[in-house]
């Protein structure tokens, strides 16, 4: 209990911990609707990985059932739509299967109806060289998800002789730098690596006190302690809905040594990009 | 430690922002960019179009507004403003009000420094209030005066306004001021066109689809406000695309 300045008592948080007898109380308070609902909720937020013809539930991991030596992921709109205008355009990709999940942040209500259309993550590898992959995901991983979805695309002991690189969007208000923000040009890259990824990365690596968060850190995370090679691209922009040239920020990538044969025709890949912007145009009149 | 003063408008954090009114900056970033101007004897002011949705009526969605037109047409104020649209309707609106009543009162319409600095003063306010929000919106503001003199003023929300040879605001504003700042020379303006001109580049630098997206409006001495048409436009644009060619020619030339 702590008296503030205008005389009234509030209660201040006891860093010595509760005691014991409040502790067994609250125990036994839970209830078996209690634990029933907390079944229902842990079952509505369960990830789930479904093969393409069957939508069936994979038995294993993804990358135990398909072996993969190089595993490319993009996470949010910017990213989904780069490696869709430059990379899917340039081969003949397959898909594999998907992973379904529900969270606070998403638009549906019915977990169990989801159709096809609202796929969130969506696995593909190439056809002329199946161990390359590609994951297109485009909806929020929330934090007690993360490790279901690596445990169900990764699998609890990964091969070690593949390269990951993950592609991803963070806001420019989010990059703490010392010198003035006036002067920051984004969109900009940032990389960040695991200790196994030797090549040379694209761009400048991402400085401290910056950290990186979500299923991107996630899957670095995994990387870094299962020894896997992992490079992630971190495109600060201040406009985080679909851009152009937020999309375009990632271009540096093309040459890299993750993408390298991936890209086939870039004029023709920035016409797509172009095509892809207008359509997905949301008309707000918020702002004009 | 943001987090903990920026609920409040009228709340200095410890080492001095008012985050709200920041943020409220950030709004602004969210609107498509406008561009002023400032000529020797014109005033050009540009702006990027919002596609329109197919039942949209296009008449409705303008970015360039008169605030005032003298009754001898000796002048003309215009704005182009950015950020949040509501916002933007709001203070036109009181802006328009305050050139007519000025009008009445003293016998002598507005200059463009007054109503510059009315909107300017109404932007703080907001920014001092308890309960409310400031304006998310900029506003270039350009015009001339009774002694003919060509005009450009920028607002922010914040209530500051300054007066300005060339500015851009919305979204991409930075990549467009640094080319205005390299394009911007007393040649470039001397001639009418060639201000125009300068204008349209500015915007084609940060335009995603070229002139049908580009909306301009021009104020010369003497005259009213004239609005550009999709045409007159697109003339402009194949007149910078030609001009840009024939400079790479003389480059490649060169260096050959």
């Amino acid at each position: 209990m702590a008296a503030t300045f205008f005389g009234e008592v509030v209660k201040a948080p006891c860093r010595a911990g509760t005691e014991d007898e409040e502790e067994e109380e609250e125990e036994r308070r839970e209830t078996p609707e209690d634990r029933e609902v907390r079944r229902q909720l842990a079952g509505k937020r369960e990830v789930r990985l479904l093969r393409r013809q069957t939508k069936t539930s994979l038995e294993v991991s993804l990358l135990e059932k398909y072996p993969c030596s190089k595993f490319i992921i993009a996470i949010g709109n910017n990213a989904v739509a780069f490696l869709s205008s430059f990379v899917m355009n340039s081969g003949v990709w397959e898909e594999v299967g998907c992973a379904k999940l529900w969270n606070e942040w998403c638009r549906t209500t019915d977990t169990t109806h989801l159709s096809p259309t609202e796929a969130f993550c969506v696995f593909y590898h190439l056809k002329s060289n199946p161990s390359v992959f590609l994951c297109q995901c485009s909806c929020y991983v929330a934090e007690d998800q993360q490790y279901q979805w690596l445990e169900k695309v990764f699998g609890s002991c990964p091969r070690k002789n593949m390269q990951v690189t993950i592609l991803t969007c963070r806001h420019v208000t989010d990059y703490k730098t010392s010198e003035s923000t006036s002067s920051l040009h984004s969109p900009f890259l940032k990389a960040l690596k695991t200790q196994n990824f030797k090549e040379p990365p694209c761009c400048s690596l991402l400085e401290q006190p910056n950290i990186v968060h979500d299923l991107p850190a996630a899957v670095m995370s995994y990387c870094q302690v299962w020894k896997i090679p992992a490079v992630l691209y971190l495109c600060y922009t201040d406009v985080m809905k679909l851009d152009l040239i937020t999309v375009e920020a990632f271009k540096p990538l093309l040459s890299s040594r993750s993408l390298k044969g991936l890209v086939k025709n870039i004029p023709q890949s920035t016409e797509i990009l172009k095509k892809l912007m207008t359509t997905n145009e949301i008309q707000s009149n918020i702002y004009t | 430690m943001a987090s903990r003063y920026d609920r409040a408008i009228t709340v200095f954090s410890p080492d001095g922002h008012l985050f709200q009114v920041e943020y409220a900056q950030e709004a602004v970033k969210k609107g498509s960019t406008a561009v002023g101007i400032r000529g020797a004897n014109i005033v050009v002011l540009g702006v990027e179009k919002k596609s329109v949705a197919k039942l949209q009526d296009e008449r409705t969605v303008r970015k360039i507004c008169a605030l005032d037109d003298h009754v001898c047409m000796a002048f003309a104020v215009s704005t182009a403003f950015t950020g949040l649209t509501a916002d933007a309707r709001v203070v036109i609106n009181r802006a328009r009000v305050e050139c007519q009543s000025h009008k009445l009162t003293v016998e002598d319409p507005v200059t463009v420094e007054y109503i510059t600095r009315f909107i300017a003063t109404l932007k703080q306010k907001y920014t001092q209030s308890n309960g409310r929000r400031p304006f998310g919106i900029s506003a270039l503001i350009v015009g001339f005066d009774d002694d003919g003199i060509p005009r450009l003023y920028q607002t922010d929300p914040s209530g500051t306004y300054h007066a300005w040879k060339a500015n851009a605001i919305g979204r991409s504003a930075k990549t467009v001021r640094e080319f205005l700042e390299k394009n911007y020379t007393e040649d470039a303006i001397a001639n009418d066109n060639e201000a125009i001109k300068l204008a349209i580049r500015a915007l084609l630098e940060v335009v995603q689809s070229g002139g049908k997206n580009i909306e301009l409006a021009i104020i010369r001495r003497n005259q009213p406000l004239k609005m550009f048409s999709a045409k007159e436009i697109e003339l402009q644009v194949t007149e910078i695309e030609k001009e840009k060619e024939e400079a790479e020619k003389k480059k490649s030339k060169k260096i050959a």
